[in-house]
């Protein structure tokens, strides 16, 4: 149902009002200001970024620098997206707002949890009811991330804002302000993306981020061409029959039939999922398609999400990829915008979207389901999204307003790219994940994402209002990821953790750690905490023995050289209380692990497992990385007016945007403006 | 079943939409409120008022009963029977009434539905042409083909299913009220679709038997055809006030039917 009063109604309503009182109002009106359009570009790399404005593959990123500024922006400490783009969300270091790593730990059971929502308390008691669980008590996660959005400041200045996929923003804070949340939302099944493939060959895959369905393609007709496939889609957890605080394993999802139909003469298929259906052809994307999980019988709670679907095959074997069931943006299940109706009003201009957080199908690259060739091919229907956005913004944007627009182009290649050619060191020695077969064809894909980039900017800068302040800036840089570091290997191996019955490796998830001797463990992908007595639950470390500890562990773990070359593995290790200020910085890390260019910490170890191996190559295609030391990923700030100053970092983009408007800064709040 | 939707069709695309169907409320406010009033006098004629006023008042009385007796259990189940058996009569009442108008009202909503529950698919947009053939016809899915307008085109190679289905992705080029051609043996059907410009009545699906009679947009299937249904996946059209498509609109018009019979039953001298 449309809206009666709708947004547009009620500011034609305003201007209708303000037209016919003319002169009156003018009086009453705030000086005009010109307004602010923000392009967060995630991942562009000061060095690469001059290497390519120097050739003229950037004309319009060259234009800026020329006619504006440009110069490093400082990111955040760790330089991890959600961490980043939090400091400038909230003008605060993560001791202000909270959010210290993409995971952090529940110091009651050591778990890693995601740093998006704060660690979960005890479930609630549940009443029975023929057959279902229904939970008493309990209440939705909020957004872990504390602090006051730069955007809720300018609303309450009466500043018109649009923020569009802003990391970090999911669950969604009630806000005035019109924001639609990035990286971070999640799919239908509540995580990251999952996608599903059909498939009748076998696929030796070691723990698929995926589901992969084995069919068999029947002859319905018996006219001797097998052309019909069923199986599952699966869906929500089915809530009503978990348990509360339950983690549903595979079966205890809400499902939907799936039916593909191949046509015996042509390479295309239509695939019927639930009540819907779609055509797809061999080797291209079907469009969207909604599909509808019931959570109660006879339709009277339905839960509608998008699928998109890939014919790699169809024959003679069938291989069809589903893509994760994103929220859908017509009628999304949990707010994944703010105010409820924006979503809406961003579907009925662009039409169906990604609204999951990252949109890249990298766990199907990572798995080995997708080549990079498709992997390249899903990335577009990306840009698309975003191409829609951008213009979508622009459409919208007025003197006076201030729209920020996020760009996933470059990181998100960049992490699963950079094997195929270091683009930013030249002779460096090949990735260990590199491929002679495949690296040709992908080895400038990076530098084209750059210049993808470098379009949308020229395309912005033609239609942005002439005196608009334009900001291009990007959270962290980039290197290469070459060796990992199994940090909770090292730390058994020297003593700081300690399995029980002897063993050399377990995980912290299955109890295989002795907390009765052990003083340092590492979860997330910088984060080293310290097992401090009447923190943790099991915590041995005394407040008067933390620091001799910390200072042990930085001092050994700055001087560990790789064996394999003679790297230095760690650049800098920081404390957390003296990196760290606000109220919130109790909740960090004790030690933050700045890895040196190249290396990173395993995903492993990031899980809070125990590996035997210490350092070794990461021949992951999850290549190139930015979770590292501050110093050696810093990100790039551009701006079409002249900055007199350099050095800064982003809270003072928060801090500019404020002052701006002439909004002073809240407490906590760090930067300075870059004017 | 053809010349009852040629006619009704006839009739209501001449009163619908005397401004046009972009303003959508003005049919959809004044045609429901006429329904109100026309069920109100089929009421009033058809029903036996004398009775239904008769047993309401024993209803109110048996309430009464309940109210004044609750201390007494045996008073009030026997209230209570009474009750339910004089809901029982009363309904009974209202079976003539409802037999007569129920026809007339639903030929007026399914036209409600077949000017406002749709719009022209944009420019651009691309969506599935779907023909289902009749499991007993002697032709099969191999022997259906499909003629592309000038303004559309086929986005995609066609899907034959083994159950008699065919599926073809088309994509809306220009603006226009395009009619695809679908060879099936030696028959041709044609299929309307809609594309761009204002606010119209759109085709939606052609259907046989008597659910043809549901979408007055294009002319029914015949009987013999070996085609069960031939449809388009087709855009809802956003209504203020309404839910979007087919239920918007039917909800919409039987809620304000019902209020305006409610609110005008004493001015035109009804009991309900």
């Amino acid at each position: 149902m449309s809206p009666i009063f709708s947004r547009a109604t009620l500011k034609s309503a305003a201007a209708a009002c303000a037209v016919l009182l003319g002169g009156a109002l003018a009086h009453a009106q705030p000086a005009s200001r010109p307004g602010i359009f923000i392009m967060g570009v995630d991942g562009v790399d000061p060095v690469i970024l001059s290497r390519m404005m120097d050739e003229g593959q950037l004309p319009n990123f060259a234009k800026l620098a020329r006619e504006g500024s440009y110069q490093e922006l400082g990111t955040s400490n760790p330089p991890q997206s959600p961490v980043a783009w939090s400091n400038f969300v909230t003008g605060m270091n993560p001791g202000g707002h909270g959010i210290f790593d993409f995971l952090h730990r529940d110091p009651a059971n050591y778990h890693p949890v995601s740093s998006a929502t704060p660690a979960p308390g005890e479930p609630p008691s549940a009443l029975r009811l023929f057959g279902y669980v229904i939970p008493l008590g309990g209440s939705d996660a909020g957004n872990n991330r504390g602090g006051t959005p730069w955007w809720d400041l300018l609303v309450e200045s009466e500043v018109d804002v649009e923020v569009i996929r802003i990391p970090g923003n999911f669950p969604t804070p009630p806000s005035d302000a019109k924001v639609l949340g990035g990286m971070g939302t999640v799919d239908l099944r509540g995580g990251f993306g999952t996608y599903t493939l059909y498939t009748d060959t076998l696929v030796e895959k070691k723990n698929p981020k995926g589901d992969i369905e084995y069919v068999s393609v029947q002859d319905l007709d018996l006219d001797g061409i097998p052309e019909t496939a069923s199986s599952i889609l699966r869906g929500p957890p089915d809530q009503f029959h978990l348990e509360p605080g339950q983690v549903p394993s595979s079966g205890d999802y809400l499902t939907v039939r799936v039916t593909v139909h191949i046509d015996p003469d042509n390479d295309s298929a239509v695939v019927e999922v639930g009540d819907s259906r779609t055509l797809v052809e061999q080797g291209k994307w079907s469009d969207w398609v909604e599909v509808s999980f019931d959570l109660l019988p006879m339709g009277m709670m339905p839960v509608t999400g998008t699928v998109r679907f890939y014919a790699q095959q169809l024959r003679p074997n069938l291989s069809l990829y589903a893509s994760p069931v994103n929220l859908s943006p017509a009628s999304p299940f949990m707010p994944i915008a703010s105010p409820d109706d924006f979503v809406e009003t961003i579907f009925a201009n662009v039409g169906y979207f990604y609204t999951q957080g990252m949109p890249e199908e990298q766990e199907a690259l990572k798995d080995g389901v997708f080549d990079d060739d498709e992997y390249v091919a899903q990335v577009a229907l990306v840009q698309e999204d975003t191409g829609r956005m951008v213009d979508f913004s622009l459409d919208r944007f007025e003197p006076g307003d201030t729209t920020f627009v996020y760009f996933s182009d470059i990181d998100l290649q960049c992490h699963m790219l950079w094997r195929h050619e270091d683009p930013k060191y030249p002779d460096a020695p090949d990735h260990p994940a590199f491929d002679p077969a495949t690296a040709p064809a992908h080895a400038h894909d990076i530098e084209n994402f750059y210049r993808d980039v470098d379009v949308a900017l020229g395309k912005i800068r033609e239609r942005l209002p002439a005196g608009t302040l334009l900001i291009v800036m990007s959270d962290h840089g980039f290197q290469p990821y070459t060796r990992k570091l199994h940090l909770n290997g090292w730390l058994r191996d020297n003593g700081y953790l300690v399995l029980k019955d002897g063993k050399k490796s377990g995980h912290i998830l299955t109890g295989d750690v002795d907390w009765s001797k052990t003083r340092a463990y590492g979860v997330g992908f910088n984060g080293l905490y310290l097992n401090i007595a009447g923190r943790e639950a099991e915590g041995i470390v005394s407040e008067a023995e933390a620091d001799a500890l910390m200072a042990e562990l930085s001092s050994k773990l700055e001087a560990l050289k790789d064996p394999e070359n003679g790297e230095t593995v760690v650049l800098e290790m920081f404390r957390g209380d003296e990196v760290y200020t606000g109220p919130r910085t109790p909740e960090g890390p004790d030690l933050v692990v700045g890895y040196n260019r190249g290396y990173g910490c395993s995903d492993e170890s990031t899980l809070g497992e125990i590996t035997e191996e210490i350092i070794e190559d990461n021949t992951s295609r999850w290549s190139g990385n930015h979770l590292m030391s501050p110093d050696v990923v810093p990100g790039v700030l551009l701006t079409n007016r002249k900055l007199s100053s350099s050095g800064h970092d982003l809270t003072d983009v928060t801090a500019t945007v404020l002052s701006h408007y002439g909004i002073q800064p809240l407490a906590g709040m760090t930067g300075e403006s870059i004017f | 079943m053809q010349t009852y939707n040629n006619i009704a069709s006839a009739i209501f695309d001449f009163l619908f939409a005397p401004f046009g169907h972009e303003i959508a409320l003005f049919d959809l406010i004044v045609w429901p409120v006429i329904i109100g009033i026309g069920a109100l006098q089929v009421y009033k004629y058809t029903s036996n008022q004398a009775a239904i006023a008769s047993v309401k008042r024993q209803i109110s009385m048996h309430l009464l009963e309940i109210r004044l007796f609750r201390d007494d259990i045996a008073q009030v189940l026997k209230s209570t029977a009474k009750i339910i058996g004089k809901n029982v009569i009363y309904i009974a009442h209202n079976l003539t009434p409802m037999a007569v108008m129920i026809i007339p009202m639903i030929a007026l909503m399914v036209q409600l539905v077949a000017h406002y529950a749709y719009q022209p698919a944009p420019p651009g947009s691309v969506e599935l042409l779907h023909l289902k053939l009749d499991p007993d016809a002697a032709v099969s899915a191999q022997d259906v083909s499909l003629e592309v307008p000038a303004g559309t085109s086929l986005d995609a190679p066609p899907v034959r299913t083994a159950d008699g289905q065919v599926f073809w992705r088309v994509k809306a080029d220009q603006p226009g009220d395009h009619v695809f051609k679908v060879r099936v043996g030696d028959e041709v059907y044609e299929k309307g679709w809609a594309v761009g410009g204002e606010a119209r009545k759109v085709p939606v699906k052609r259907l046989r038997n008597w659910e043809a009679l549901l979408y007055p947009g294009e002319a029914a299937i015949p009987s013999d055809a070996p085609v069960l249904s031939l449809e388009l996946d087709m855009h809802t059209r956003p209504i203020d006030f309404v839910w979007d498509g087919e239920l918007g609109i039917l909800m919409w018009a039987m809620v304000l039917s019902l209020v305006a019979g409610v609110a005008l039953k004493d001015f035109f001298g009804v009991t309900l």
